[in-house]
């Protein structure tokens, strides 16, 4: 963390981390140059020589090409090719597919047309504010009315030297059946449980705040409104598991978010719910957030741990898992914003409440990002086993009277269904029966009309671009998968090109060292196994790219 | 020495049984009992990374596993070599040619670039990916005195990093960049000839292709004849 940290210091000082900052560093902190240019050379944030006043940063994946076009990005760049100051760059999801097409400028992120981003840009306009909000949302799964009510959980389960209590919160949260929301699904009880057996000391509490994937962004309206309910389960965690340490992890593009954060830990240091002997417990536990240098690859949990150790935030080979191996080589809790923020009120009402929150036989909320075709995209708290069709007439339906045609359920990591899917129930089990999976709940809606083969390979190209290069699968096939349909869709397809991706897919799947390499090809599959009336003719045909 | 027994392992690799002590990873297992298994990025002498992937085996999971970083459990069974197994060695190996330059020092010099005889062990003749190696677009560093840098060769197996920064302890060399940009540097990315290189030679000794080779002595015999004649000068 420190030499990260320091190093964001420097890149936000001085626009760049330049190579003499380096040398500087180098002798400062005892540490040779190569481990400090595998650092700069990683990490997006990071620049060897300064750029322009304004730095644009223009989202290029799926939901804000929807909404402004495959030639959004480069209309922008052109539009603000003569002015000045100002650097434009495409970058990945910015987390905003809510308000798509999005943008940040030197940070703070915008909306809207060309026009508007580069009214802003060339100061035609003030930037907006990026304060957070003074009126957060009354959400269903806050447990508290009021403020005063806050940390009450804390004072119920912490009591001093009772090993039952422990036990009792392990078995809520097996009970509740509550797995981990940021989309891998592990059960949040077996993994409290394994890292509170662990035998390494000292142990950690992570929160992984690090949400990336395009079309998702609960976690940021979690972040902002809701932080009460991270910091309070995070403190259970400590007790828990016997830490006294934790961290969260945001993406450096929620600025916004970590203000709000920031205030609701120092107003829980102030209540006595963070810091020493918390709420007259013989508990001590503090919280600092870790403000990361860029790169979707971080949200890979033991890429996180990388990052935190000053490493190039490569992912580790697993086995040994972070509930024994984790930050620094010991038991390491970690979850999801949206898991940890579950717990309270789970605990607060018990296992049997949470559970008939959920429709029929599923239990539980659940967060979901809605955006794309859809009247009111933005982040929507609903019952598991709400059927997609129900979440899609919950926020207002395809605009203009058009006929949904695909949707993508769970981030670009999971496959597109068809709109005969509909009638599928939000859980993880129902949507991979269905032939997807949940994913992280970012549900990108497709109206008719839309050219699925296209979004599916922003999905790609965006694996592509989010590798981190370690293994071989991941780094040299998924820039080969994305070169193969673009000679395609240049009306060049290579013969027997579907049976070629189906072979490089499963050496992907198969070999790969993490989940990015792993589904880096999945949407595009999923359009040729799904919608093969869309993919085949460009695919295995000359018709190439649709006009 | 500690000389506390480490508990036995026993497992199947390839339907032999092997016993291994705990902490074995399967490659080392299975070299034991004579089973090969290929891989670009490790070496005994090496701590192993998993990053070639070219060792995977199936161990009866959701995906494969590289053997030099698996460690073996008890009834654990192994497959090695089948045609399931050897197929993603093909594609990773096809994966890594598409990129290869047409001349690799090492083939023609000592002829025994590892990824050349991969080629020539799965018998690959035509590759279907496209070409990454056209312009040589990775460029070459003939920067240091002794040692020829060819990135356009280089499968980023992080050999020579292990080597340098891990075995010799001369701290010269990283990955830089990210994804398929990922090349390796030296220092702060500079030319190898102006890095903080001691020419130890590690580099090019574990090198598996051709991306860090021996320049021929004629040129190191130049340049030391270059600084004489600059000290001449200066004197």
């Amino acid at each position: 963390m420190k030499l990260l940290t320091k190093m964001m210091h420097l890149q936000e000082q001085h626009g760049a981390v330049t190579d003499s900052m380096l040398r500087e560093m180098s002798k400062e902190e005892g540490v040779p140059l190569y481990r400090l240019e595998g650092l700069r050379g990683f990490y997006p944030v990071f620049r060897a020589t300064p750029g322009r006043k304004m730095q644009v940063q223009v989202c290029r994946d799926i939901v804000c090409m929807m909404k402004g076009g495959p030639q959004f990005c480069s209309k922008v760049k052109s539009a603000l090719s003569n002015a000045a100051d100002v650097e434009v760059e495409e970058v990945s999801c910015v987390g905003r597919c809510d308000t798509a097409p999005a943008a940040t400028i030197n940070e703070v992120p915008v909306s809207g047309s060309v026009e508007a981003i580069t009214a802003y840009a060339t100061g035609g306009k003030p930037l907006p504010s990026n304060a957070p909000t003074t009126t957060p949302r009354r959400w269903s799964t806050d447990p508290y009315a009021n403020e005063k009510e806050h940390y009450s959980v804390i004072k119920k389960f912490l009591k001093p030297g009772d090993d039952r209590q422990r036990d009792e919160v392990i078995n809520i949260l097996k009970e509740a059946d509550l797995r981990g929301l940021g989309g891998a699904a592990f059960p949040t009880g077996m993994k409290w449980d394994l890292t509170r057996k662990a035998v390494g000391r000292p142990k950690y509490v992570v929160c992984n705040a690090d949400e990336s994937e395009p079309g998702t962004f609960k976690d940021r309206v979690i972040l902002e409104e809701l932080p009460h309910l991270l910091i309070e389960a995070m403190v259970l965690a400590g007790w828990m598991i016997g830490a006294t340490e934790g961290i969260i992890y945001i993406r450096h593009e929620y600025a916004k978010e970590k203000k709000a954060l920031q205030q609701a830990i120092e107003k829980a240091r102030r209540f006595g719910a963070l810091g020493k002997k918390i709420l007259g417990s013989d508990t001590d536990f503090d919280l600092q957030i870790f403000v990361s240098p860029g790169g979707y690859i971080m949200g890979e949990e033991t890429a996180l741990l990388e990052a935190l150790e000053d490493k190039r935030g490569e992912p580790r080979n697993k086995p040994p898992f972070p509930v024994d191996y984790g930050l620094w080589g010991k038991p390491t809790l970690m979850n999801n914003v949206e898991t940890f923020a579950a717990i309270p009120i789970i605990l607060e009402r018990g296992a049997a409440w949470w559970g008939a929150q959920g429709k029929g036989n599923y239990k539980g909320l659940k967060y979901m990002c809605v955006s794309g075709d859809v009247a009111k995209p933005g982040v929507y708290c609903v019952p598991w086993g709400t059927t997609v069709h129900e979440l899609l007439t919950l926020c207002g339906g395809v605009p203009d009277g058009k006929a949904l045609y695909a949707f993508s359920p769970g981030g670009a990591s999971t496959n597109f269904l068809p709109a005969s899917k509909l009638d599928t129930a939000l859980d993880f089990k129902a949507m991979q029966e269905a032939g997807s999976s949940l994913g992280t709940g970012a549900m990108v809606f497709m109206a008719a009309g839309r050219d699925v083969l296209e979004l599916a390979i922003s999905e790609v190209k965006f694996f592509r671009n989010e590798s981190c290069g370690k293994c071989v699968p991941c780094r040299v096939g998924s820039h080969k998968a994305v070169d193969l349909v673009e000679t395609a869709l240049a009306g060049k397809p290579q013969p027997d090109l579907v049976a070629l991706l189906q072979d490089l897919n499963s050496t992907l799947a198969q070999t790969s060292i993490c989940g990015l390499g792993q589904v880096a090809m999945v949407p595009l599959m999923s359009v040729i196994n799904y919608f093969p009336d869309d993919a085949l003719p460009r695919l295995q045909g000359s018709a190439g790219r649709r006009k | 020495m500690a000389t506390t027994a480490r508990k036995l392992i026993k497992l199947t690799i390839d339907g032999k049984p092997a016993q291994v002590p705990e902490g074995t990873s399967i490659w080392d297992a299975a070299r034991n009992i004579g089973i090969d298994i290929p891989v670009l990025c490790h070496s005994p002498r090496m701590r192993p990374v998993g990053v070639c992937r070219m060792c995977v085996v199936d161990i009866g999971l959701r995906v494969m596993a590289a053997s030099c970083v698996r460690l073996c459990e008890e009834g654990m069974n192994v497959d090695a070599s089948s045609a399931k197994v050897e197929k993603h060695r093909k594609m990773l190996t096809s994966l890594l040619l598409s990129d290869y330059p047409e001349n690799s020092a090492r083939e023609s010099s000592t002829g025994n670039d590892q990824l050349l005889a991969l080629a020539r062990k799965f018998a690959i003749e035509h590759i279907s990916l496209p070409d990454g190696a056209a312009g040589h677009a990775r460029g070459s560093d003939m920067s240091s005195p002794v040692i020829a840098v060819d990135h356009q060769a280089c499968i980023l197996c992080d050999k020579c990093i292990r080597g340098c920064d891990e075995l010799q302890h001369n701290n010269v060399i990283t990955r830089t960049g990210k994804g398929y940009a990922a090349r390796i540097a030296f220092d702060l990315n500079n030319p190898m000839g102006e890095s903080t290189c001691v020419a130890c030679g590690e580099c090019m000794a574990v090198c598996p292709t051709g991306a860090l080779t021996n320049k021929p002595v004629t040129s190191m015999r130049a340049a030391v004849g270059k600084q004489r004649n600059q000290k001449r000068g200066e004197a």
